[in-house]
């Protein structure tokens, strides 16, 4: 029962993504589809971003490992002609793992601020390399004409089965995410809490850092690989160093503390997003506010106030209501 | 030879705007530990609001640019005062509250502004002449004015009593205000410092290149770069940085064309963030 209730976030978030699976046998109108696939991507970038900020680290290069995920899974289609959706998926995670492997190794050495500009410097690059490599990646024309993805020999070109692919990607981050963190739940929260006395403890900080980075770094692939297969283009603008401020938003005004929360968010911020649609160029101002009130008030975000008001009604016992939300407290230096 | 001279006024040129652009940035993060992404939205605020005193209330430009200045750092100001300073040793917190708080300005001028560039000219045009070479005035004015601006920065922090304080607390905070030095009376003057030099860029800047609400972007990326070239929190490695940075743009753009240059560049810092971070002068100004 105890271990229902501390992964009860976890469980709830994989019936969520799993329960979008259906949304094509309810309709075939492209509007809820099309915001369906942008939400279900935007939660699987923003699953990187989440769980990054588990060990207290902000990561700005979602953009940059959601290109490489896209753009490997694009050039295996055209180049390779791969167009199964299982080795689509897996190449859109092992790939940018792998870039970001030795780059975690070098950095996380390093704490707080310097990861952030690293992170920041990455983005840039990517977006630079992808229009200075014209013949790998087709430079500002961006790669078009990649042939359909099939699942078990079934082809999914139409708008019902894209939604069904981006779903099982949705699902098969959220399943990564809920095992890594659930895994290493206390360790990361060693490292959130009190790196140097983590450190003093025994606890190789880096490792865990680098496991941590490598496995966001895959999923922000994954979120890439569905966007290209949505667009049916992998196109550098989709991967600008400017939309990592997107992924977290959705996962800071969700809430940090739960895998609940870039869910949450994610839902939220993209359907608001899409209702005032000629007027999108807005919505980076409403993100804005959201995560100053978010810092400054509510420091779990919505799924973290939504806890501490449940708890307070419900008056929980201490301990178990501290394991559940994780912490939301402001920490000093 | 004849570009090869250009190139050099135009790298010298850039160099003098980043100078003063990462100077503030540095400024910030030496004295608070406070990495504000919202440099670039100061810089951005600075040349609406010289647009907007030069065309909506018919000021000279020199008085626009002063007091875009002001408004800009006022806002730095309050900015520090009201927000900042209840998280200032939390630095993912402040972080984030700059973010939000770009995300907000840049928003904030686009709608008021819309997103078409407004039409804001330096006021002076015309070319210098000296042989094969022509040097346009607009831009040796600016570079004159940028220079003095650095001056000014350097005078103030090494030659004044404040300056003398700012310059303790970034050291080590604790033992500044245990010597009497207030951190609540001097942070939100030291982000006002900084965030009226990006403003004061912005309206000197802008009428040459363009003016838009987004070009606090690039800024913001450009100022990353020369800030951890020059070593976090340090303020002779940041001007020295500056000027490198705008001399490889300049003849980056000029002979290889493309954004080779930049590209060499943000690699350059990648390598510097994972094998020395503290830049390439010198030592670490402040444990991040």
């Amino acid at each position: 029962m105890s271990l229902l209730r501390r992964h009860a976030g976890e469980i709830a978030t994989i019936l969520v993504v799993a329960a979008s699976l259906l949304i094509p046998r309810f309709t075939d109108d492209p509007l809820p589809i099309s915001l369906a696939n942008q939400i279900l991507i935007a939660i699987t970038a923003a699953f990187s971003v989440y769980l990054m900020l588990r060990m207290n680290l902000l990561t700005f290069a979602v953009p940059a490992f959601m290109a490489i995920g896209g753009y490997a899974a694009a050039i295996a289609g055209l180049q390779g002609g791969v167009t199964d959706a299982i080795a689509l998926t897996a190449l859109s995670f092992v790939a940018p793992a792998i870039v970001a492997l030795p780059i975690g190794v070098l950095v996380l050495r390093l704490r707080g601020v310097y990861f952030v500009l690293v992170t920041f410097v990455l983005s840039e690059i990517v977006q630079l390399v992808l229009f200075e490599t014209p013949q790998l990646t087709g430079g500002s024309n961006g790669l078009v004409g990649m042939p359909s993805t099939t699942a078990f020999g079934i082809e999914l070109a139409d708008n019902a089965s894209v939604l069904v692919l981006t779903a099982a990607v949705a699902l098969a981050a959220a399943l990564v995410t809920a095992l890594v963190t659930s895994l290493c739940r206390q360790h990361f929260a060693a490292i959130e809490e009190n790196e140097p006395l983590a450190q003093s403890l025994g606890l190789v900080v880096w490792h865990y850092k680098v496991l941590g980075f490598v496995v966001a770094a895959g999923l922000a692939g994954m979120a890439g690989f569905s966007l290209v297969n949505m667009l049916l283009t992998a196109h550098p603008t989709s991967f600008g160093p400017g939309s990592s401020v997107n992924y977290i938003a959705y996962t800071i005004v969700g809430g940090r503390t739960s895998i609940l929360g870039p869910v949450l968010g994610s839902a939220l911020l993209v359907t608001l997003t899409n209702l005032f649609s000629n007027q999108g160029q807005y919505s980076q101002g409403l993100y804005g506010l959201l995560i100053v009130v978010v810092v400054l008030v509510a420091r779990g975000g919505i799924v973290g106030t939504a806890m501490a008001l449940v708890r307070r009604v419900g008056g929980l016992r201490p301990a178990t209501a501290h394991l559940a939300t994780g912490t939301a407290a402001p920490r000093g230096t | 030879m004849t570009s090869f001279v250009t190139a050099t006024l135009i790298g010298v040129s850039l160099g003098a705007q980043y100078a003063l652009l990462a100077l503030g940035f540095t400024l910030i993060f030496g004295i608070l530990g406070v990495v504000n992404f919202a440099h670039g939205g100061f810089y951005v605020l600075g040349g609406y609001a010289a647009y907007w005193f030069v065309s909506a209330a018919g000021l000279p430009y020199p008085l626009a640019v002063v007091l875009a200045t002001l408004v800009t750092g006022i806002l730095g100001y309050l900015f520090e005062l009201l927000l900042i300073e209840r998280l200032v040793d939390d630095h993912l917190a402040t972080l984030m509250l700059t973010l939000g708080l770009y995300l907000m300005l840049s928003t904030g001028i686009l709608i008021t502004f819309g997103p078409e560039s407004p039409l804001f000219e330096f006021p002076l045009n015309g070319t210098l002449r000296a042989g094969p070479f022509y040097f346009p005035i607009a831009n040796l004015v600016v570079l004159a004015v940028c220079l003095l601006a650095i001056l000014g920065v350097y005078a103030l922090i090494f030659r004044t009593d404040l300056g003398r304080a700012l310059r303790a607390l970034a050291d080590d905070r604790q033992v500044a205000a245990a010597q009497g030095l207030r951190p609540r009376l001097l942070f939100p003057l030291a982000f006002a410092l900084a965030c009226g030099l990006a403003g004061m860029t912005g309206a000197l800047v802008t009428p040459i290149l363009s003016l838009a609400p987004h070009v606090g972007d690039p800024v913001l990326a450009t100022s990353f770069l020369i800030v951890i070239l020059g070593g976090l929190g340090s303020i002779g490695g940041a001007t020295v940085a500056a000027f490198l940075v705008g001399l490889v743009e300049a003849y980056s753009s000029v002979y290889l064309g493309g954004s080779k240059g930049a590209l060499a560049l943000f690699v350059l810092v990648l390598i510097i963030l994972v094998v020395r971070p503290s830049g390439l002068f010198g030592r670490i100004a402040r444990e991040a």
